[in-house]
């Protein structure tokens, strides 16, 4: 039995402490809206937050998670996910959605941590979250975008 | 004396002068070997891809990482792609085959080995001021009990482990250091 604290609630979950964290939070919490994509850090379709930072939830153990803030994309929330989920929508970034879950959250962690990321660094920050329908020139623009409104 | 032992003595003189004083230059020719002996570990994947200026390599093939990571601002990433979003700080992950251990993350700035001659890397290896403060016997601790230099023996897997065994290895760096911690030109 270990406990899990997801989006501000601990939950007790009788687990494997190797199980992904991904499975933890999609079947035993029902908490759909992150994505299974590869299963092996290189998608970042997974992508959740952990104590603030970016984390790929198919390659973390739920084991090491216990002790942590795990947040996913129904509950991160603040100005910087303001402003994020606002450009997204101003600029209607999303096509078919798939990977969007880990976009935002990895655009969450760049502009929190850098409020005016350049190219090279918005690169650098969202290199692990891949798009199959190619929208990295909407991410790119949204990430300006809500940079600009956090100025 | 005549000069029929003379030359008799010139020659023991000249013996006896060019001689190396027993001991010392035996320490260190046994503290060279014992570096040749453990270069080949140190530039194994296991170790080398980790003591990288900037972006680590992956596998035996020693790959650029894919994604593409890099040191950031503490050798541990930056931003969304820290170590930390995919490597466990315990273990290997069995589901992702991230491979993980305590400590995970790019060796510091001062100990890029890439590049470096056997000469250099000896150089680097016992210079205190860029071996993290280290004295011979503290690396031998070092090589000995730190989890991410173990991982390096158990690092699971198809990745190959280093051309020595991890006691073999500690016992080569204990005969290095104990030789004088030697190094070629």
């Amino acid at each position: 039995m270990l406990t899990l604290n997801v989006n501000g609630t601990d939950h007790q979950l009788d687990v494997d402490p190797e199980m992904p964290l991904l499975w933890a939070i999609r079947d035993r919490l029902d908490l759909t809206g992150t994505k299974f994509g590869c299963g092996r850090a290189l998608c970042g379709a997974c992508t959740v937050h952990i104590d603030g930072d970016a984390a790929r939830s198919c390659s973390i153990m739920a084991g090491d998670a216990v002790g942590k803030k795990i947040v996913t994309i129904e509950a991160v929330s603040g100005k910087v996910a303001d402003a994020v989920r606002s450009a997204w929508q101003q600029l209607d970034v999303v096509q078919c959605g798939y990977c969007q879950s880990g976009q935002i959250m990895s655009a969450i962690n760049l502009l929190s941590d850098n409020n005016k990321p350049s190219d090279a660094e918005i690169d650098a920050s969202m290199e692990g979250n891949i798009c199959r329908c190619g929208t990295y020139v909407r991410i790119r623009a949204a990430i300006h975008e809500a940079a600009k409104t956090l100025a | 004396m005549t000069a029929r032992h003379l030359w008799r003595v010139l020659l023991v003189g000249a013996v006896l002068l060019g001689a190396p004083r027993a001991g010392i230059a035996d320490d260190q020719a046994s503290s060279l070997a014992a570096w040749q002996r453990l270069l080949p570990v140190l530039e194994h994947p296991r170790c080398l891809n980790c003591h990288q200026a900037n972006v680590p390599l992956q596998g035996d093939e020693r790959r650029i990482h894919l994604p593409r990571v890099e040191r950031g601002p503490d050798g541990m990433g930056d931003s969304a792609m820290r170590c930390t979003a995919c490597h466990s700080q315990a273990a290997n992950n069995p589901s992702s085959g991230a491979p993980g251990a305590e400590g995970w993350s790019l060796a510091p700035e001062t100990m890029v080995w890439q590049g470096l001659s056997s000469g250099d890397l000896c150089r680097l290896m016992k210079d205190k001021a860029r071996n993290g403060n280290r004295t011979p016997e503290q690396i031998v601790e070092h090589v000995d009990k730190a989890p991410l230099v173990r991982w390096g023996w158990a690092p699971g897997g198809s990745r190959s482990t280093p051309p020595l065994g991890h006691a073999e290895f500690v016992q080569q760096m204990k005969l290095w250091a104990a030789g004088g911690a030697a190094c070629p030109q």
